[in-house]
């Protein structure tokens, strides 16, 4: 421990360099605009910036690029809390209540409450990713095929409700993006499904196009449906006290910054898509126990705090399996890998010793690019707050060619967009009928990991079911699903006998 | 105002007109669609190469990825890109084999190739406290215990599997083969133990053999590896069997042959670069270098190896 702090020590002296500074500090920006842009996130943004960092020596090059993934968890939610456009797919959530408190006239609370959350999350997080990272790696390999599977059966049936409403429509639309899912080519047998011999479907259905349809061109069509009038009148005046969150919202959402500091630092050491699933976990703790919770939804803060937090310290906690055992877990990580080994350095069991000047300089240069990005963005939030008193007949036909651009940016796919536009008129459709959008995008983000997970298994096993029962770590995540299902059952099974004592 | 649109539209109108010259070429940037997700091994190299061409081409080297399908939707859109040399694309291993698994519109014949940067041997990694000291003894439990030694591969009908598939015939043994999202995690679940072995090419699992964590149980190349001279091949030990992944570049057929030319001399400087050559070997992947016309053999020949072997698996 007094060791790791030595060691830290030094490692600021490398990222307080004025060039490490500077590099860090670019990264911040780049992020945070990647962050804002809809569709590009983390990924483009560090890939595009590679090439650049070629000239640089590695501890530069990656202190840039890491900045670019941490930052983008700062931008990400600027979009979704204005527009209900989510900026990058871990700020999905952020757009319930996010986009709600900005109708509100709150979009400044928000903006800076998330600035400060994931500034928070993200400095616990990498006191943990100092101090925990060799043994938390070594937990994370535990999680084979089998475990992976109950996992993410219990993910699936516990936040697929992650709103509260209906249960039956919303594990409806968790199925429905499920079978979205399965589109493209089988991750087993490597045939096409539900392709039609179509290319772009053969490479499925891009999460992001159906992210920013249901979310973005979904709200924009619901409020193109408006009469015109009633359209001109819904300018947003941000009102100025509330500009900045006050010492009670603060109080309110500090429990949730680090409830959520803490589930996003525990499911971003999971391989796949963390940073999401930590944002729907820690908007489900933030309803489940709070004593409010029909506030969630109508713009309850701490269904923005929390989740905006939990991401940044997924994002975090994912440097744990890169830097300790050399393997990514998450895109964003592979890239970076891909970037340690074009400079020479080989992540992994030996990196801490081969180049302790580079990990440790990392390190530190994210507690610096942290308190950045809180500078970066807290000014910024009456800028942005004001955007939404651009008259709606303006500011909507700007969101729409915003989305469609940030789409085509992604994969330079006019495929893509075409899929975005048809998701966009689906979430018009849902919102008409109360059907919610989280639950699909959940759906879509665990259906092939949690197929692929299953038939791994019973292909290690030779088909034995056995192989989630006999293995503790799975069979307890089975059993919680369970409780989980039954439990609410048969407390209104008691209920129902108290009320009704006289039958039988 | 619009005599100047005017004189531009001429200009365009009968720049199209003219027929591409190699004297000309490059006269803008150089794109280079990458059909797999950025920052796995394959981007990583043509982003190295690419960075270390540019000087010599004169004109910037712009890598594009385009990931989906194993592939199928990057070569698709470059088999369909004009033939003018400012779009290439990666080639490498799967080109010749994706066409025989699913309906594609393209096979490696609808590509000029261009040139041939690297070609890296497969290998069978195990956990370094593997119950198995020698390939011998690996070899001897799989024929005593068919189907039960578990190998991950990169992805069903990827490269790697079918290097296993066909390692297993040269071995007459058989294994159980285990598709992951990948080779990171494939490795992932070797060092969980959750598999007993992974078929691999470098630089997935270097890392983790460079540390001891990870052995090389059966290097696939004609030669032993510069970075572990101690590991012998399997064809050392007596099994006749060599297969790697090579990548390359190509560009779409009806391309001008002195523009492949053009194109082909300023990236084989680019891959002698000492930039590259330094990258190369921090990853370790190995630098191989052939012309068109031996990469188009090299390529028909692994072409029609698959064909078979896809049609031996799907029977």
């Amino acid at each position: 421990m007094l060791e790791s702090l030595q060691h830290l020590w030094t490692g600021f002296g490398i990222a307080l360099s004025l060039q490490n500074l500077f590099y860090c500090m670019v990264g911040a920006i780049v992020g945070t605009l990647v962050g804002v842009l809809p569709g590009l996130g983390p990924i483009a943004g560090i890939a595009l910036l590679i090439p650049v960092t070629f000239g640089l020596n590695a501890t530069s090059a990656i202190i840039m690029l890491s900045g670019i993934y941490y930052g983008a968890m700062y931008g990400g939610s600027t979009t979704s809390i204005l527009l209900n456009v989510p900026g990058e797919t871990a700020s999905v959530i952020t757009c319930i209540d996010g986009y709600q408190m900005a109708q509100q006239g709150k979009a400044g609370k928000a903006l800076a409450i998330c600035a400060i959350g994931s500034f928070i999350a993200g400095t616990i997080a990498i006191f943990g990713l100092v101090f925990l990272a060799p043994p938390l790696a070594d937990a994370a390999l535990a999680f084979g095929p089998p475990e992976f599977f109950s996992l993410m059966v219990f993910g699936f049936i516990v936040l697929s409700n992650v709103t509260g409403g209906s249960f039956l429509k919303a594990l409806m639309m968790a199925v429905a993006g499920l079978i979205i899912g399965t589109i493209g080519l089988d991750p087993v047998t490597g045939e096409g499904r539900f392709a039609f011999d179509s290319p772009s479907l053969l490479g499925g259905i891009e999460f992001v196009a159906v992210a920013i349809g249901i979310f973005g061109i979904g709200e924009v069509l619901v409020n193109a449906g408006k009469p015109a009038q009633l359209l001109a009148q819904q300018v947003v005046v941000p009102r100025l006290a509330e500009l900045y969150p006050s010492l009670s919202d603060l109080k309110e959402s500090i429990s949730a910054i680090l409830r959520g500091a803490g589930i996003g630092f525990g499911v971003g050491l999971v391989p796949g898509p963390a940073p999401v699933i930590a944002t729907y976990a820690s908007y489900m703790v933030e309803r489940k126990v709070s004593s409010h919770p029909e506030e969630f939804g109508k713009g309850a803060i701490k269904g923005v705090a929390g989740p905006e937090s939990a991401n940044n310290s997924a994002c975090q906690s994912a440097f744990i399996p890169l830097f300790a055992l050399g393997i990514p877990f998450a895109p964003p990580t592979a890239i970076l890998l891909g970037a340690l080994l074009i400079h020479g350095v080989t992540p992994g069991p030996m990196m801490v010793s081969e180049h302790p000047g580079l990990f440790w300089g990392v390190i530190a240069s994210m507690y610096i690019g942290n308190f950045i990005l809180l500078l970066l963005n807290l000014p910024f939030v009456p800028i942005f707050a004001n955007i939404l008193r651009i008259p709606k007949t303006i500011l909507l036909p700007l969101v729409m060619l915003f989305c469609l651009t940030g789409m085509y940016s992604v994969n330079n796919s006019m495929f893509d967009v075409w899929m975005m536009l048809l998701f966009g008129a689906l979430g018009f459709l849902m919102r008409q009928w109360a059907y919610e959008g989280a639950p699909l995008l959940l759906g879509l983000v665990l259906g092939p990991k949690l197929e692929v997970a299953f038939r791994q298994s019973l292909m290690i096993s030779q088909g034995d079911f056995e192989v989630f029962i006999s293995r503790p770590i799975s069979l307890a995540f089975l059993l919680a699903t369970l409780l989980f299902l039954i439990v609410p059952l048969l407390r209104r099974a008691l209920r129902r006998s108290k009320n009704r004592p006289a039958i039988g | 105002m619009k005599n100047r649109f005017l004189i531009a539209l001429a200009v365009l109108l009968l720049g199209g007109a003219l027929p591409l010259q190699a004297a000309d070429f490059p006269a803008k940037e150089v794109q280079i669609i990458v059909p797999w997700a950025a920052g796995g091994a394959t981007d990583v190299i043509f982003r190295a190469v690419a960075a270390s061409t540019e000087k010599y081409l004169g004109k910037a080297v712009v890598v594009v990825n385009r990931p989906g399908g194993g592939g199928a939707v990057g070569y698709t859109e470059a088999a369909r890109a004009a033939p003018d040399g400012y779009t290439l694309v990666s080639a490498i291993t799967p080109l010749t084999i994706l066409p025989h698994q699913v309906k594609t519109a393209f096979t490696y014949e609808s590509f000029e190739p261009v040139i041939c940067i690297t070609d890296d041997p497969s290998m069978f990694l195990t956990k370094s406290d593997a119950p198995w000291k020698d390939l011998k003894e690996f070899l001897q439990y799989a024929k005593a215990n068919p189907n039960k030694i578990t190998v991950g591969n990169s992805g069903a009908g990827g490269g790697v599997h079918l290097v296993a598939v066909a390692f297993e015939k040269a071995a007459d043994v058989k294994f159980n083969h285990i598709p992951f999202a990948g080779g990171g995690p494939s490795v992932t679940a070797l060092l969980g133990g959750h598999v007993d072995a992974v078929c691999v090419s470098p630089p997935e699992g270097i890392p983790q053999v460079k540390a001891g964590k990870l052995k090389i149980m059966a290097l696939f190349s004609e030669r032993r590896m510069k970075m572990f001279p101690d590991v012998p091949t399997v064809k050392e030990q007596g099994i006749d069997f060599a297969m790697g992944m090579w990548r390359g570049l190509a560009a779409p057929k009806g391309t001008p042959p002195d523009v492949i030319g053009t194109l082909h001399d300023a990236f084989k400087k680019g891959m002698d670069d000492p930039a590259f050559r330094k990258s190369a070997e921090d990853m370790g992947v190995a630098v191989h270098y052939s012309n068109p016309e031996t990469f188009k053999r090299s390529m028909a020949l692994d072409d029609a190896f698959f064909a078979k072997m896809v049609k031996d698996l799907k029977k």
